[in-house]
């Protein structure tokens, strides 16, 4: 008689919650479907074109310089290049695991059902750990396989280049979900819920740690005084540790490509062997912590908090001049926002990298004698800029209205309308992202240097595109709700949250063509020849209005309609 | 079958369950009443392994939950006042899933499962996905769920949500069955007329305190104004009064704390 163990039982279920959910994509719009997935692939592909064009810009300029004894300085670079794709990678994949794993394993309502069952916590966490790996690598895979793809056809590489990489990915990714997974366990145990400020603290000195760790390793503090392609080599070299799974990784791959295999199966089973005991740590760990944490944790809302009361207060009296109903709903929104967990520690983590991208673009300033390079980087500025924007919306803005969920009825019954509490929402939006947004478009214009012309266009287009980004996921998120998930992070991973995250890079894409035209001005007169300068920055700043209009107006209006023909 | 010595929890100063002391037999329908917030799902949460004591012990089938929680989960049936059930399974793949997590053969969940999706009416909904039933379909589909398993016990926490009065009546009907095939049943409601109607014993807890723990009759004996009095109680008589009635006075008196707890005292 054949019993399927506990821990293939549960992972079952989850492979056929996601058939079924794959399947469920039947019956979604199928202008929806095929938006979302012809601009997946548009995404993916201009990636693959954007990392072979990076890849042979590198190249190139290895082969301006002279090599030593030989030694093929490009190959040097493009094998250098591929550390720091790894290390970033890393890095990244150790914060989104750490955020991830705490949603996972304390926050998910199934944590609840599985727990009264009889299985092993070990088990239990196991369970839960591959449904972490999953959910933090497939976007990783997604978006590193164009560039993986650029680099293998860039250095051609051969076929067992694609089989190292494959075979290497399952142990690399295993290792920062491990990490997460120990750091959140014991953040848990060990840290009181009551104590968000040492929290908050302990984020913030992880990620000040991190980026001093990384500017020590390859910052290029030297950069102005040493030639630029040697200080590159310098820096790429420094990350290269090897004590890095990153090394490993990379190592391993470039030793398989160049027919080492003997030095590839080394690093292979160096990753794997720190997979296999990271995971057991993880796994004692939980063993040990996590139903204590998890305990404290579920029990812990009754005691009344004299802080939260403080902070409640100061928040009134922050909002006092807003009318009644606006008020009581902007305060319920942000208080909800504050005391969860895992919404606003995923704040802290963008507004950590916000802050460590306007530290680093202080070595931009380098290029600024050159005009082009100027114009290059005040557009690739406002390009990262608002990329950070779209993710904020994204992330925060579109769940907004799904977060409701259940409790949709009590907004439904009040004397409220839904355009008032649509308008709400944006404005809460619009309010909050702005002052972080804006603050950063003012805070690199001013490290960049940049003349009056490029500031104003930085800040005004930075102001249009909270509008406009705050109207498309609140627009969005109504027309796309989600009242059955509590969980943000999973309510931005559906359909509706794609689509909100490509159209918000399709508007940055137009929104960047605009600027672009008044940026190179110089380049593109001689192309257009006649039209004056003015004629070219009054058409931009039209084309920028109309698109942010449209951007922000259509789906707020198919939002609203959607939810007043609602049945809640 | 179940038993609780000296059991507490504590959520820093506020004392949600105190003391409690219980001891429930085997075959026995006991149900727990008390009003919001009285310490009843907090109580719940311990007896089923998804709360850690502050204090005390909770011991399901004769197996401390703390110290053997995979053994005595295997004793225990569970059905939550809003159950979780993965909307992305079907009845039927939920239904394999809770029996792979009680590592039951094939041949024991092909023989059950059916049985109990007919007999909770969600048999002709079993391949469907579970994000399409209504509220009750789910509530039935946990409770067929909770005894695919055959368990010992089952604990039931305020499970009529959702359910229309046939389907009410069809599970008192089966859990009333059960407990006379030997099942011990733990149900926390707030609707004393079906604690009235189906339980062998009653335990009244009020801001985590167990105020009394008794048979229906002997409760309702305690009604007011009919001669028994309470030590200490000032209003409580005796008489068979509604459970209703000797509820929201026991309940009334704590609240005033006139009431002595636990071991009550009667003087005729």
């Amino acid at each position: 008689m054949r019993v399927r163990s506990v821990l293939g039982t549960i992972l079952w279920a989850k492979v056929r919650v996601a058939l079924h959910t794959l399947a469920s994509v039947r019956q979604e719009s199928k202008l929806k479907v095929a938006f979302v997935s012809v601009s997946a692939g548009l995404l993916w592909v201009g990636l693959f074109q954007l990392s072979r064009m990076g890849f042979r810009f590198f190249e190139e300029l290895a082969s301006t310089v002279v090599g030593v004894g030989g030694l093929s300085l490009s190959d040097l670079i493009m094998a250098r290049m591929l550390s720091v794709f790894a290390l970033v990678l890393f890095v990244m994949l150790v914060f989104s695991n750490v955020l991830v794993s705490f949603s996972t394993l304390y926050r998910s309502r199934e944590v609840w059902y599985l727990i009264a069952s009889p299985i092993s916590l070990s088990t239990f966490f196991l369970g839960r750990f591959y449904e972490c790996v999953a959910f933090t690598s497939w976007a990783s895979a997604f978006l590193g396989s164009p560039v993986m793809l650029a680099y293998g056809l860039e250095s051609s590489a051969a076929a067992i280049f694609y089989l190292a990489l494959l075979a290497f990915y399952l142990p690399f990714v295993v290792i920062p979900a491990a990490i997460g997974s120990v750091v959140t366990i014991t953040a848990v145990r060990f840290l009181s819920r009551h104590r968000r400020p040492v929290w908050l603290g302990i984020a913030s000195a992880a990620l000040v740690g991190v980026f001093v760790l990384f500017r020590a390793q390859v910052g290029p503090a030297d950069a102005e005084s040493t030639p630029s392609f040697q200080s590159l080599i310098v820096m790429l070299t420094k990350v290269q540790s090897p004590f890095l799974p990153s090394t490993w990784l990379s190592q391993g791959i470039l030793d398989a490509t160049t027919g080492a295999i003997g030095e590839s199966l080394f690093y292979f089973l160096l990753l794997l062997s720190n997979a296999l005991v990271l995971v057991w740590i993880a796994t004692l760990a939980a063993e040990r912590w996590f139903y204590a944490g998890w305990s404290s944790l579920a029990g812990g809302s009754a005691v009344k908090s004299n802080r939260r009361l403080v902070v409640s207060r100061v928040l009134d009296r922050l909002l006092r001049h807003l009318p009644e109903p606006t008020r009581s709903l902007v305060s319920k929104d942000i208080k909800l926002f504050w005391r969860d967990p895992a919404q606003w520690s995923q704040f802290v983590l963008f507004f950590g990298i916000m802050a460590l991208y306007v530290a680093n673009l202080g070595g931009a300033r380098s290029f600024a004698g050159q005009e082009s390079w100027r114009a290059l980087g005040t557009l690739l500025n406002l390009g990262a800029s608002m990329l950070i924007l779209a993710s904020l919306t994204t992330r925060f803005v579109f769940p907004l209205v799904s977060l409701e969920g259940r409790r949709f009825w009590i907004l439904g019954l009040s004397p409220v309308t839904l355009r008032h509490i649509m308008w709400q929402k944006f404005w809460l939006s619009v309010g909050t992202t702005s002052f972080f947004t804006v603050g950063l478009a003012v805070l690199s214009a001013i490290r960049l240097d940049l003349d009056r012309t490029a500031f104003v266009l930085s800040v005004a287009g930075m102001i249009a595109t909270t509008v406009a980004l705050s109207g498309l996921a609140v627009g969005l998120g109504s027309l796309y709700p989600n009242f059955q998930e509590d969980n943000p992070a999973r309510i931005v991973s559906g359909m509706g949250g794609t689509l909100n995250f490509l159209l918000s890079m399709l508007y940055i894409a137009l929104v960047a063509g605009g600027q672009a035209i008044v940026l190179f001005w110089s380049g593109v007169s001689t192309v257009l020849n006649g039209v004056p300068y003015v004629w070219a920055v009054t058409g931009a700043v039209s084309w920028i209005l109309v698109v942010t209009v449209v951007t922000c107006m259509l789906p707020l209006h198919l939002g609203l309609r959607n939810l007043e023909r609602a049945e809640f | 079958m179940i038993k609780t010595r000296s059991l507490t929890k504590r959520f820093d100063e506020k004392i949600a369950v105190r003391d409690l002391d219980l001891d429930i037999a085997p075959g026995e329908f006991f149900c727990f009443l008390g009003p919001n917030g009285a310490g009843k799902t907090t109580t719940i949460k311990m007896l089923t392994g998804l709360m850690r004591p502050s204090s005390g012990e909770a011991i399901v089938g004769g197996v401390d939950i703390q110290r053997d929680p995979i053994r005595a989960k295997q004793l225990l049936g569970y059905v939550p006042d809003h159950p979780f059930l993965y909307e992305r399974l079907t009845g039927r793949e939920f239904m394999q899933f809770v029996a792979g997590l009680y590592r039951m053969t094939d041949s024991a969940f092909h023989q059950h499962c059916d049985e109990l999706l007919e007999t909770f009416e969600v048999l002709h909904v079993g391949d469907q996905l579970i994000e399409s039933y209504s509220h009750g379909m789910r509530q039935k589909l946990s409770f067929a769920s909770c005894f695919l398993h055959q368990p010992q016990i089952v604990v039931v926490d305020e499970p009529w949500i959702g359910l229309d009065p046939k389907n009410i009546r069809e599970v008192k009907t089966y859990l009333r069955d059960r407990t006379r095939e030997g099942l011990t049943v733990f149900m926390s409601t707030h609707s004393l007329a079906i604690a009235e109607e189906v339980a062998d014993r009653v335990g009244i807890i009020h801001r985590g305190q167990l105020l009394h723990v008794g048979t229906v009759d002997e409760i309702k004996a305690l009604a007011p104004g009919r001669g028994k009095r309470l030590s200490g109680a000032g209003e409580l008589g005796s008489g068979l009064g509604s459970l209703e009635d000797v509820f929201l006075e026991l309940t009334r008196q704590a609240e005033e704390g006139a009431a002595p707890v636990g071991g009550m005292q009667y003087e005729s």
